[in-house]
């Protein structure tokens, strides 16, 4: 965000870009299409399933173009306006190209206060690349992103939509990038909170393997 | 009764009521607004309308209405504002507006505060500047001041959203009623609101243009200036302008709309509310039909193709009408020109002994469609049918010229060569007496006699509607020479909004020397020495309103801005 604080543009989005996947490639499977048939069910009106689908279509194309739209506002029956304004309103639906692994840093404020940006730069020099951009081998997308509401475990960051990784220190940014260059997903760490160490004997969850007691909060360098 | 109370006055109100904020608006009661439009369905997304709305406090044990010590009702006011354009209005609901209540002038405040944080404030070259909602608004419940000290976020600027739209975001305050006009009017669904916070704006997905025959309706409806007109952008401030209540006449339906005129030119077209017509709406065809009016007009009237003055032109017209026995003319009336000038062609060949004129239809099968366009291009073939004219079939009518069984083919504003209705080879011969808007006019270049017609925005007259609804137009600019009836229609009628008296309308440029058939038919008919008063159109309405049983009822203070439903020719009333 600090970015756009300072030079607030918002850019004019391409309006014809070329295709990027054939016709031939923009079907769903009639598995697929038995999927979107019950979730469509599901809601009241039709347009409810729009995000799910879209969702299946991003983990199926690896990020929406516009004709990926177009294919899942057809597939729900809703207009390809509609499907393109939710499309565009998530930040989570990649209407880009990204790495293998998108690396969401939160640099809100509890995880900027603990470090968040600190981790950030670590990131950005470890994989020699600026928040926003991807690998040359095209495995990782460094982004900074808002709040996503595990600030007890500051600083912290979700790996493509999906893993919280938190608490972290340059080791554990360490240790994911090696897990994640190895093909391999990081083990969910839960990291109880002070209350439920104190309080509640652990509270610890029974379906994680990991975990880690909590500890105080690191503080960010620059604050400091 | 139900009852309500605004700012202490009491209204009563039964059955079904529309929200607070229409209810308020009907009752001249303002409550600023932007994202409501009473034809559409309430986002209550731009938060400006809100109001303080309670209700009376009822005892828990007996149910009963508490009253205070002076017997007053006990009224528990809801802890937050509410958007009066998303309330329900029910019995005893009391509301506080702006008008009573500090916090909501305060909140009223604060939210214009809000949305004015990244708009741009270019006014000074903004078209709707002049007719802005939000200047408007601004001005009136606004802040002095704004306290943000940052730069303001910069969007796409000049964006053609289509061939007839075009987007500035940064003017935008996202109401959405462009998209939900998309979405839930024209049902076109070409725009959406992309991206989120303060980055959205309204556009189309890629791959789509907003191309839609009901596009330039999102110009008026957008609150502040971030859609404008690809043709108007930059041709003239709204005081600049003049504006007057009329009809469109690129179809039957005769969609309700104003003329805006500068100089004596027509400058744009925009929609006016007539809920038994085209509710708020106009076709994008009807917006850009103003050029005919202002661009290839004839000088003047010609005989033989030399220039001459009216009375000449009248002279030998009558000297042609006057030679030859009356069934070897043919009279044409037109579905472009008013009931009152066809029904005074109806008369003169009466008088002639001319059987009754016809008319060209003007019907292009699939330009039309079930909402404000329809197949037939001219606006007043039901007016020509109501008056018993026929419709001219150009299987017979060519044949019949040919054949040298017609003289004289006089023509009452149409063009019977480019419509198809006969040949240049067919006319030759036949003297051609012509009434014409434009010199582009294809019969023209063989008339006899061609005495130049005002157009729509330059008269005075009745249309009758493809659902029989009959309004009157008003003329909308001068014309060259003197004529009292429509110097005193344009006194009337124009519905400045913005202009102040006696600028504009007066100035000597661009007058076309043009006569409304009301003036010219009785002119020729005059010059024969028939009887045939120059009546004013009024007058002719008035009459045919009693004499007529298919105009019943059609008398011009009947008409009024908003027409009047015809009954079905045949039936009896
Ligand atoms: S462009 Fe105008 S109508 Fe459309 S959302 Fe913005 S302010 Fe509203
Ligand atoms: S601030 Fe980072 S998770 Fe809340
Ligand atoms: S008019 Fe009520 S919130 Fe916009």
């Amino acid at each position: 965000m600090t970015n756009f604080i300072k030079d607030p543009v918002v850019m004019m989005a391409e309006r014809n870009p070329d295709p990027v996947f054939s016709n031939d490639e923009l079907v769903f499977s009639d598995q697929e299409k038995r999927l979107i048939e019950r979730w469509k069910s599901q809601y009241p009106t039709v347009d409810g399933a729009i995000m799910r689908v879209l969702w299946l279509a991003q983990e199926k194309f690896g990020f929406l173009p516009p004709e990926v739209i177009r294919l899942t506002a057809d597939e729900v029956g809703i207009p390809y306006a509609n499907a393109y304004g939710v499309a565009t309103f998530y930040t989570q639906y990649y209407k880009k190209k990204r790495g293998k692994h998108v690396l969401d840093v939160c640099t809100c404020f509890s995880c900027q206060v603990c470090g968040g940006y600190d981790i950030l730069h670590y990131l950005e020099s470890k994989l020699g690349i600026h928040v926003g951009e991807t690998t040359d081998d095209g495995l990782f997308t460094l982004q900074e992103v808002e709040c996503l509401g595990a600030c007890g475990s500051a600083p912290m960051l979700q790996v493509t939509n999906g893993r919280y990784v938190m608490d972290l220190t340059h080791e554990r940014v360490d240790a994911l990038i090696d897990t994640l260059r190895k093909g391999k997903t990081p083990e969910f760490t839960s990291v109880t909170l002070p209350q439920d160490e104190d309080e509640l004997g652990g509270n610890r969850r029974s379906d994680v393997k990991e975990f880690q007691a909590s500890s105080p909060r690191p503080v960010s360098e620059t604050v400091r | 009764m139900a009852k309500i109370t605004i700012d202490k006055t009491i209204f009563e109100f039964e059955g079904d009521q529309p929200s607070l904020l229409q209810f308020c608006l009907d009752r001249e009661i303002e409550l600023p607004h932007f994202c409501y439009h009473p034809a559409m369905s309430a986002p209550a997304n731009c938060r400006q309308c809100l109001v303080e709305i309670g209700n009376p406090e009822r005892d828990r044990e007996t149910g009963q209405i508490m009253v205070d010590e002076e017997g007053n009702e006990v009224i528990r006011f809801f802890p937050k504002l509410m958007t009066s354009c998303s309330e329900n209005i029910s019995d005893g609901l009391v509301v506080r507006t702006q008008r009573s209540s500090d916090l909501v002038r305060r909140a009223q405040k604060d939210n214009l505060e809000f949305l004015l944080i990244n708009h741009p404030l270019d006014c000074p070259i903004c078209d709707q500047a002049g007719h802005c909602p939000l200047q408007n608004q601004a001005y009136k419940y606004g802040p002095e001041g704004s306290r943000f000290e940052f730069r303001k976020v910069s969007k796409p600027k000049h964006i053609r959203l289509g061939p007839r739209v075009v987007l500035d975001a940064e003017r935008c305050i996202n109401c959405t009623r462009c998209t939900r006009f998309t979405s839930e009017i024209s049902k076109s669904h070409q725009l959406t609101i992309v991206e989120r916070s303060v980055k959205n704006y309204p556009m189309t997905p890629p791959g789509i243009e907003f191309d839609e025959p009901y596009s330039m309706n999102v110009i008026d409806i957008c609150p502040v200036g971030a859609l404008t007109s690809e043709d108007f952008r930059f041709k003239a401030r709204v005081w600049e302008m003049s504006s007057t209540p009329s009809i469109t006449t690129t179809n039957a339906k005769g969609s309700n709309c104003y003329y805006w005129v500068k100089d004596n030119r027509v400058l744009k077209i925009t929609p006016r509310t007539n809920m038994n017509v085209n509710e708020f709406w106009l076709a994008d065809d009807d917006r850009l039909d103003y050029e005919r009016f202002n661009d290839d007009r004839p000088p003047g009237p010609t005989v033989d193709g030399e220039a001459s003055s009216w009375e000449d032109g009248y002279a030998r017209a009558a000297h042609i009408l006057g030679n030859v026995d009356g069934n070897r003319i043919a009279f044409l009336g037109s579905a472009h020109a008013s009931v009152e000038d066809n029904y005074l062609l109806a008369r003169l060949a009466e008088k002639l002994g001319t059987a009754a004129p016809m008319y060209i239809e003007h019907v292009e099968v699939g330009s039309g469609d079930d909402w404000l366009r329809t197949d037939d291009r001219a606006p007043n073939a039901s007016g020509c049918a109501r008056l018993g004219f026929t419709v001219a079939d150009a299987d017979l009518f060519g044949p019949r010229l040919k054949g040298g069984e017609i003289d004289v083919l006089y023509v009452l504003e149409d063009d019977p060569v480019s419509t198809g209705l006969c040949t240049s080879d067919d006319l030759h011969g036949v003297s051609v007496i012509l009434h014409h808007y434009n010199e582009s006019n294809q019969t023209l270049p063989l008339a006899t006699v061609s005495l130049p017609a005002a157009t729509v925005v330059e008269t005075v007259g009745t249309f009758v509607n493809i659902d029989g609804h009959a309004q009157r137009v008003r003329p909308a600019k001068a014309i060259r020479g003197v004529n009292r009836t429509l110097a005193m229609e344009i006194g009337r009628s124009r519905a400045d909004q913005h202009g102040t008296p006696f600028d504009r309308w007066y100035n000597e440029e661009n007058l076309i020397n043009c006569q409304p058939g009301w003036v010219s038919v009785p002119g020729v008919a005059n010059a024969l020495g028939l009887d045939m008063p120059t009546t004013n159109p009024k007058a002719i309405m008035a009459e045919l309103a009693s004499t007529n049983s298919a105009f019943e009822g059609a008398t011009y203070s009947a008409m009024g801005e908003y027409g009047i439903r015809l009954s079905e020719i045949g039936e009896t009333v």
